[in-house]
């Protein structure tokens, strides 16, 4: 009993020790060879180098600056396209047949025919991004918007609101934490097209730099890169979550407290 | 007499053709300045059907209702609802304080009055120390009153109040119902309560209006003549009272047996 | 009844327009570089043998790769779910991969497994297993305490627990793993045939902008989302059919 209670306590540490110990028991055992499986050790030190080398640092923020302005503008377009929907179900009917028809695409597949339209520059980017991305703030607005009860709605119309003033000041507040998780997973999604389309526009940005030490075979530097990729997700959640707590705090402590 | 909320031949109903469906029919009211009414009647005769008509969120398909003398078709400044899904109705984004504001949007008083005012209303409720609270961190009791206070402070004259104490337990409800009286009084507030319960109907009334099965309208007045203040143990025991609630009661009885036969 | 066909029918209008508007912008620009819709129809029309194909390709390894990856990831979500210990001591590693995009594991695969059908199946196989285990996880650890109490004064055994009460209990929940697996399999399978070029849909995309057959490349985008759409709508029925019980449940809690 008293093990199972140190072990939730110390579950992070312990977490970390196993990986790193499992990691540095297959690179010792020499299981698979050290060319792909390099040391925890060589990893950090391949890291470090490539830190203290500004490369990396440039297409770190080069990929977080792509993923951040694309998720605000999906961000911002999705709300947007919500509030149409809301005010006039053909519109509704009309976007949801786009977004139907568009949202199973994979960002991949645009990146290949938009190269030629709108060239390697940031276009390409925003456009592909923002394309994939809108969806679910989009459809979490049409559901958050929809579901506001009508007593609230019927308490801004006796005090006066007009049907903007509804909209503003009860139905989009009200929406907002559905909004926001649809945000969330957005950003991850954001950060998958960045991702994919530097693979595939192959100029700049964590994941071409990927993909050109995985062919010269600089494995370390590969697994410190994935590290870095992944650092950008938790970073762009963080993002969010501080925004989500400027907009929505009181959603969340109203949640913290029902449970 | 001209009252301060008059209804006329009022009738609402939805769908056409065989598919319509009356909820009021032929209904009239007059509700005299400073008056304490009760609307009873059995249960889903169109009650909040009713009362949104009389607040201007529902027009009525024919008829007219007139507040003050003048056509409503919009809910007009001076009379407000509270509603009985009170928790839904403030809204949680705003606390206690702000959702009082949110009732005195329309006015045209300096903000600092307005804080005032509303701290002012606030304290009448016996809510002061929870103003900055969010209305999901107070008790069921205190969101009520959060959102009378809300009513008075939008300027109101007349409040109209659906069934405001049904969710709530027995003694908060006798406590709230004092507090209602007190209240009205204290502000000049004109009321019409809706509501199932028949003692609570006649115990807070001047008089107690009887609506009929649906599609419904006024069936009977009772004029209830006791003295005020109004005290929960000798009121209760009075012999108007009794007679009052006995007559109402026999009445809706009376018209749930009819519905059941038929 | 009436008016619900209406607006159906009007909000036709809305992607007409974009249609629209887009051959008036490729009438305008002239070029083959930007095909309008007209030209795109024609490709299909030329192309859709070979897509079909590729297409077929494509589903079939990301089918693989999402079987593989729910015949491992759901039990284990559930053994994870009702072993705490194990499970929350797993968590901080579930949590680190899930930030992880899928796709930047391409070039590491590559790295170990060259760019055959199984480096690509093992891919998708890592997308889908993500959010295929996270959500049973979550699903499994987060059961209904009164369901727990159920099992043990029926006097299951673990085993039976998990299949008996956890199983269909994180259903619900697992779905919604599973439809987020289903769209990450065909996203990664996709990508990785454009990166590691053999066959399947995403090369054929990619031939198309090395050959400049643009309008090629839109015929095949096209087929991708009809293809999305039949999926995402064979999923929604199969959830309606087995699922019933948890709809019927939500609605009446509201």
């Amino acid at each position: 009993m008293t093990i199972a209670r140190y072990a939730e306590k110390l579950r992070v540490p312990i977490c970390i020790v196993l990986v790193m110990g499992s990691w540095q028991l297959i690179y010792v055992l020499g299981m698979v060879p050290a060319k792909y499986f390099p040391s925890i050790f060589a990893i950090a030190v391949a890291f470090w180098q490539m830190l203290t080398d500004g490369a990396v640092i440039s297409a770190w923020a080069t990929t977080f600056l792509r993923a951040l302005i694309g998720l605000v503008g999906a961000a911002l377009l999705g709300i947007a396209l919500a509030i149409i929907s809301d005010l006039s179900p053909v519109m509704a009917r009309g976007i949801r047949y786009v977004s139907d028809v568009l949202q199973p695409i994979p960002p991949a597949a645009f990146v290949p025919m938009a190269v030629f339209m709108l060239g390697l520059g940031p276009k390409l980017y925003a456009f592909v991004i923002i394309l994939v991305t809108v969806w679910p703030p989009y459809l979490n607005g049409v559901s958050g918007l929809a579901s506001v009860g009508a007593v609230q709605l019927n308490t801004g119309r006796m005090f006066g609101l007009t049907n903007w003033g509804l909209l503003w000041r009860v139905k989009l507040p009200a929406a907002m934490p559905e909004v926001f998780a649809g945000i969330r997973y957005a950003a991850t999604i954001s950060l998958i097209a960045v991702i994919v389309s530097e693979m595939l526009a192959g100029r700049d940005g964590i994941g071409f730099m990927i993909f050109k030490k995985a062919f010269a075979l600089r494995t370390a530097e590969v697994f410190g890169l994935m590290f870095l990729v992944g650092f950008n997700g938790v970073l762009l959640n963080g993002l969010v979550n501080l925004l989500r707590r400027g907009v929505t705090g009181w959603h969340i402590r109203m949640m913290e407290r029902h449970e | 007499m001209t009252g301060i909320l008059t209804a006329s031949s009022v009738g609402k109903s939805y769908g056409t053709g065989t598919a319509r469906m009356a909820i009021i029919d032929g209904l009239e009211l007059s509700i005299a300045k400073g008056e304490f009414v009760s609307l009873v009647g059995p249960s889903g005769c169109g009650k909040t059907t009713l009362l949104m008509c009389l607040s201007g969120l529902l027009t009525p398909s024919v008829g007219e209702v007139r507040f003050k003398g003048q056509t409503v078709s919009a809910p007009p400044i001076g009379l407000s609802v509270v509603f009985q899904d009170y928790s839904r109705s403030l809204l949680p984004w705003k606390t206690n304080l702000d959702n009082v504001l949110f009732g005195m949007r329309r006015l045209s008083m300096a903000a600092a009055d307005k804080k005032a005012r509303a701290a002012e209303i606030i304290a009448a409720v016996g809510l002061s120390g929870f103003e900055n609270h969010h209305p999901w961190q107070v008790s069921g009791g205190m969101q009520q009153r959060v959102a009378i206070a809300r009513g008075i402070a939008s300027q109101s004259e007349l409040l109209l109040l659906d069934e405001p104490l049904a969710a709530v337990d027995a003694q908060t409800r006798a406590d709230m119902q004092d507090l209602l009286l007190d209240l009205a009084k204290r502000f000049n507030q004109t009321c019409v309560l809706v509501t199932h319960d028949v003692e609570e109907a006649v115990y807070m009334a001047d008089r107690v209006l009887v609506l009929g099965p649906r599609p419904t309208r006024v069936v009977r007045e009772i004029v209830v003549d006791l003295p005020k203040p109004r005290d929960q143990i000798a009121t209760r025991e009075a012999p108007a009272f009794l007679h009052a609630r006995h007559e109402v009661m026999a009445l809706i009885r009376g018209m749930r047996a009819g519905q059941n036969l038929s | 009844m009436k008016r619900e066909t209406r607006i159906a029918l009007l909000g036709l209008l809305v992607p007409l327009a974009i249609v629209v508007l887009w051959q008036i912008a490729a009438l305008m620009q002239k070029t083959p570089l930007f095909p309008g819709p007209g030209k795109v129809v024609l490709a299909i029309w030329a192309n859709y043998p070979v897509i079909l194909r590729e297409l077929g390709i494509t589903l079939l390894r990301a089918a693989m790769g999402f079987a593989i990856a729910a015949i491992t990831m759901i039990p284990l979500g559930i053994f994870l779910g009702r072993i705490r210990l194990i499970g929350r001591v797993l968590e901080p590693l579930m949590d680190m991969l899930a930030t992880l995009p899928p796709p930047a594991i391409i070039p590491l695969v590559m790295l170990f497994a060259g760019t055959g059908d199984w480096a690509k199946i093992v891919i998708i196989a890592y997308a889908a297993a993500v959010p295929l285990l996270m959500n049973t996880y979550e699903a499994s650890h987060t059961i209904h305490p009164m369901l727990s109490k159920v099992a043990r004064s029926l006097h299951l055994s673990r085993l039976e627990t998990m299949r008996l009460i956890d199983w269909p209990s994180s259903l619900p929940m697992i779905a919604t793993g599973a439809r987020l697996a289903i769209a990450s399999s065909l996203l990664v399978s996709v990508t990785s045939e454009m990166l590691l070029s053999t066959n399947g849909i995403g090369t054929y995309l990619q031939r198309s902008q090395e050959n400049f057959r643009i309008d090629a490349g839109l015929a095949g985008i096209a087929f991708i989302s009809l293809a999305g759409v039949l999926i995402n709508a064979g999923v929604f029925r199969l959830e309606k059919r087995w699922l019933f019980w948890h709809y019927r449940d939500q609605r009446q809690s509201e």
